[in-house]
């Protein structure tokens, strides 16, 4: 089988200092900041602070009329990326997916739904259509034609550049030839808020690595690659800008906001992508920082430079005075200055920097440079402890060569906690919102809650307890094992979320919320997991609706079929709030077969070669979208193509929930009966825990029960409502 | 003015969500951070915001409260002397 090493296009980039990297470099290489007075919101409070903010009309640069500040900002970059990878996506959509880092999403748009709402009493739902993370994926993949392997990751100011790996390894693994990978985040009053409310927030705008630096400025934007399988590259004749050798990922399992404080972390996701890339330290030419500007990441991250490199640190830079600090987007934008600083052969910059900080001991590049370049490092560090370092290489370098992975794994434990069979509780909507009363499937008090320790009573919001109870139910602790964790949502922590937005709104900014703003990230749940149960390896929350269960599997597969984990928790967790009841309600969603639910449900994941004893087999996983009009037999041949439809005993599908599905399930169901020859059994369970985004995960809890009593192959099939699909294949 | 310590460790109590305790449990100058109460840098940033919902005083870098969260007593005798001062 050829190698499938990851090669790089294509680029698009759009942030506060322009739109491409003809108009970014020059403004790099002046060293200038590229921070101006905040003018997208009014912030009463913290006034018109210098940021990244872009100041073009987004739709005079062709965005899409519809969708949210984020959306639009993807797609900028997406269209500029395949341009400049001259990649025709009329032809091989079917193996091209998208990928992308979002941790604002649409919040910036959702919030004028919230200001309308809460000032005007004033309901117009539109914008909320585009709040969740996932909705940049789906613009670009319906806007360029892609059905390949798509989802978000949304692990705040790590996800761009987690986003990239997890993109490198669908390349490596087979699943696509091409994704287009990179992330996107605009500005947003909540954010912002957020930020402040943690005195992270420099007023005179970030100063990386300089002695008086204090602390963060936003920024916005969005960065797309075009990452692509290099021998696909090389038949249609693609010029390859840079490589993606290395990629490594871990969790400092240590505190929500505060880096662990010798960059342990920070250092372990350095190592494991020099490993990846077969390269010692004293190869690397280039190291862009995560830099913040913040007292406590700036100091970690030096320790973890100097434990990494000892006396010999590399030139490093930061580059957030120049975009802000653009959250999701800001690993992809980074990615796209090292590819461009590799081609150029110079060294960006540190803007912000004068005054050597002594406690750091460190002293960043001050002036753009030429310089000998053949791999350079980029680093981004999250909330949660989440780090996740890339390794890019000039096109001549000759990559390691590692084994295709084999994705097969046991499932050795599971955690569930779902609403209760046959129940249906009614919940009323409180205000802001309209008063009405909406009929839910709801899981019932946690009954071992006095379990968890009083810190995480006090502080935690229920959907993240729920993650850690479902994760120790299913979760034998053994510190000698690698524990990886992927946690999918598709709404993350709205409660939170709510109560922090409709706080900020009502009360003008005047009472900051510094607990819940961290617990409303989509990766507190899998950071807190983390946390409790001393997991460093990469921690993950994906989110892709109805396929964030499924998007969240993959990634936990592949890190222990690519060996970076010994172990990994698979799940997902999704919470009921009034916001998606009301506006469902209104927009006629729920009804008395689609009752809204909610659930956390996480698998122990082992190696297929360990002892351990196991529930069943995972066998194949697939990832995909499918195509308006839907065909039954497009179906059935993109699941031959990764099972043997005669093997196949028992379907457990999505049915039973959103009646626009419900004929889709069915004829794919009748489709695969006909082609094994005989009919195969169905099996549901929306109607029993309702309808929410991580519903499949209890269809997977369902599918390994079969499997297990039954002695049965399954088949777990599940569709989103705005084209995302995959398949689970479980075997005894 | 001094201010009564018990209704500081109410106001405290109250604002980290401190569900399990009560203010007789809080020694007045019993550490407030790290093995006291367990708390930590986030809780620290809810006391900024308790000290300026009830009493007006604001904080804007972590390091000038981080002496007066030492203990209730420090607590106490910082607010008495951010309101004398204003």
């Amino acid at each position: 089988m050829t190698e499938r090493f990851p090669v790089i296009t294509g680029v698009g980039i759009i942030a506060a200092p322009g739109c491409g990297m003809d108009q970014i470099w020059p403004a790099i290489g002046g060293g200038q900041t590229g921070l101006k007075p905040l003018t997208l919101f009014r912030s009463p409070r913290y006034g018109q602070l210098p940021v990244g903010e872009i100041s073009t009309d987004l739709t005079e640069l062709g965005a899409p009329l519809h969708g949210s500040r984020s959306d639009k900002l993807a797609w900028i970059a997406a269209r500029e990326a395949i341009h400049s990878a001259q990649l025709d996506t009329r032809s091989g959509g079917e193996r091209t997916g998208v990928l992308l880092g979002s941790s604002v999403g649409g919040t910036y748009d959702s919030e004028r739904f919230l200001t309308a709402l809460i000032k005007q009493k004033k309901m117009f739902a539109r914008p909320t259509r585009f709040h969740e993370c996932s909705s940049p994926v789906d613009l670009v993949a319906d806007s360029f034609g892609l059905f390949g392997p798509s989802f978000a990751i949304s692990t705040a100011c790590s996800s761009g550049a987690l986003a990239l790996a997890t993109a490198a390894e669908l390349i490596q693994s087979g699943q696509a030839d091409v994704m287009l990978a990179g992330g996107t985040d605009s500005l947003s009053h909540t954010t912002w808020a957020g930020f402040h409310s943690l005195l992270l927030v420099d007023l005179q705008g970030c100063r990386p690595f300089d002695a008086a630096r204090g602390g963060m400025s936003f920024g916005e934007g969005a960065a797309v690659l075009v990452l692509e399988a290099e021998a696909h590259a090389r038949q249609r004749g693609a010029t390859i800008l840079a490589r993606l050798t290395g990629w490594g990922a871990s969790c400092d399992a240590h505190h929500v906001t505060a880096p662990h404080p010798e960059g342990a972390g920070a250092l372990a996701a350095m190592q494991a992508a020099l490993r990846r890339a077969g390269l010692s330290p004293s190869e690397i030419g280039y190291v862009n920082a995560h830099g913040t500007g913040t007292r406590d990441n700036d100091l970690a991250e030096g320790k973890a430079l100097k434990s990494l490199f000892g006396g010999d640190v590399p030139p490093f830079s930061s580059t957030k005075r120049l975009f802000g600090h653009a959250l999701a987007a800001s690993g992809a934008i980074e990615a796209v200055v090292c590819i461009e600083a590799l081609r150029r052969q110079e060294l960006p910059p540190n803007p912000g920097f004068t005054q050597p900080d002594p406690i750091i001991g460190l002293t960043p590049v001050t002036e753009l440079r030429p310089a000998k370049l053949q791999h350079v490092m980029s680093n981004s560090f999250g909330f949660g402890g989440n780090n996740a370092v890339l390794i890019f290489s000039t096109p001549d370098t000759v990559p390691r060569t590692r084994p295709t992975p084999n994705l097969s794994v046991i499932v050795t434990g599971l955690g569930v906690i779902a609403p209760e069979k046959g129940v249906l509780t009614e919940r009323p909507i409180q205000p802001p919102l309209p008063p009405a009363v909406v009929k839910v499937r709801a899981c019932g008090p946690l009954t071992d809650v006095a379990t968890l320790t009083p810190n995480q009573r006090r502080r935690l919001s229920r959907i993240t307890q729920m993650a850690i109870l479902a994760a120790r139910r299913s979760h034998e602790p053994d510190a000698t094992k690698r524990l990886a964790v992927a946690l999918g949502t598709g709404f993350g922590c709205l409660e939170e979320g709510a109560i922090f937005i409709e706080n900020l709104m009502t009360k003008d900014e005047a009472e900051p919320m510094p607990t819940r703003f961290p617990g409303s990230v989509h990766n507190a749940p899998a950071g807190q997991v983390a946390i409790d149960l001393g997991a460093c390896g990469l921690n993950s929350a994906p989110t892709m609706g109805e396929i964030s269960f499924e998007s969240a599997l993959w990634q936990a597969m592949n890190q222990i079929a690519t060996g970076e984990a010994d172990e990994a928790l698979a799940g997902a967790v999704d919470e009921l709030n009034k916001y998606p009841l009301s506006i469902g309600q209104r927009w006629g969603y729920w009804n008395d077969q689609t009752v809204p639910g909610e659930a956390a449900v996480i698998a122990n994941l082992a190696s297929s070669a360990s002892n351990r004893p196991a529930l069943a087999r995972v066998t194949a996983l697939r990832l995909g979208r499918y195509r308006q009009p839907f065909h039954a037999a497009d179906e059935a041949d993109w699941i031959a193509a990764a099972v043997d439809l005669t093997k196949i005993d028992l379907v457990v599908s999505g049915a039973k929930g959103s009646p626009a599905l419900e004929a889709h399930y069915l004829a794919v169901v009748a489709e695969l009966s006909r082609r094994a020859g005989r009919p195969l059994t169905h099996h549901t369970y929306k109607q029993d825990c309702g309808e929410f985004y991580s519903a499949s995960a209890i269809g997977f809890a369902l599918a390994v029960t079969l499997a297990r009593e039954q002695r049965r192959n399954v088949l777990l099939y599940t569709l989103s409502l705005r084209s995302g699909k995959a398949l689970c294949y479980i075997e005894p | 003015m001094a201010i009564a310590t018990t209704e500081l460790k109410a106001q405290i109590i109250e604002s980290l969500n401190l569900q399990d305790i009560t203010p007789d449990q809080i020694e007045d100058d019993a550490p407030l951070f790290g093995a006291g109460l367990g708390l930590d840098s986030i809780d620290a940033l809810e006391l900024v915001v308790m000290l300026e919902k009830n009493y007006g005083i604001v904080i804007k870098d972590i390091e000038e409260g981080r002496p007066a969260f030492r203990s209730v007593r420090t607590l106490a005798e910082f607010i008495a002397a951010r309101r004398s001062t204003s």
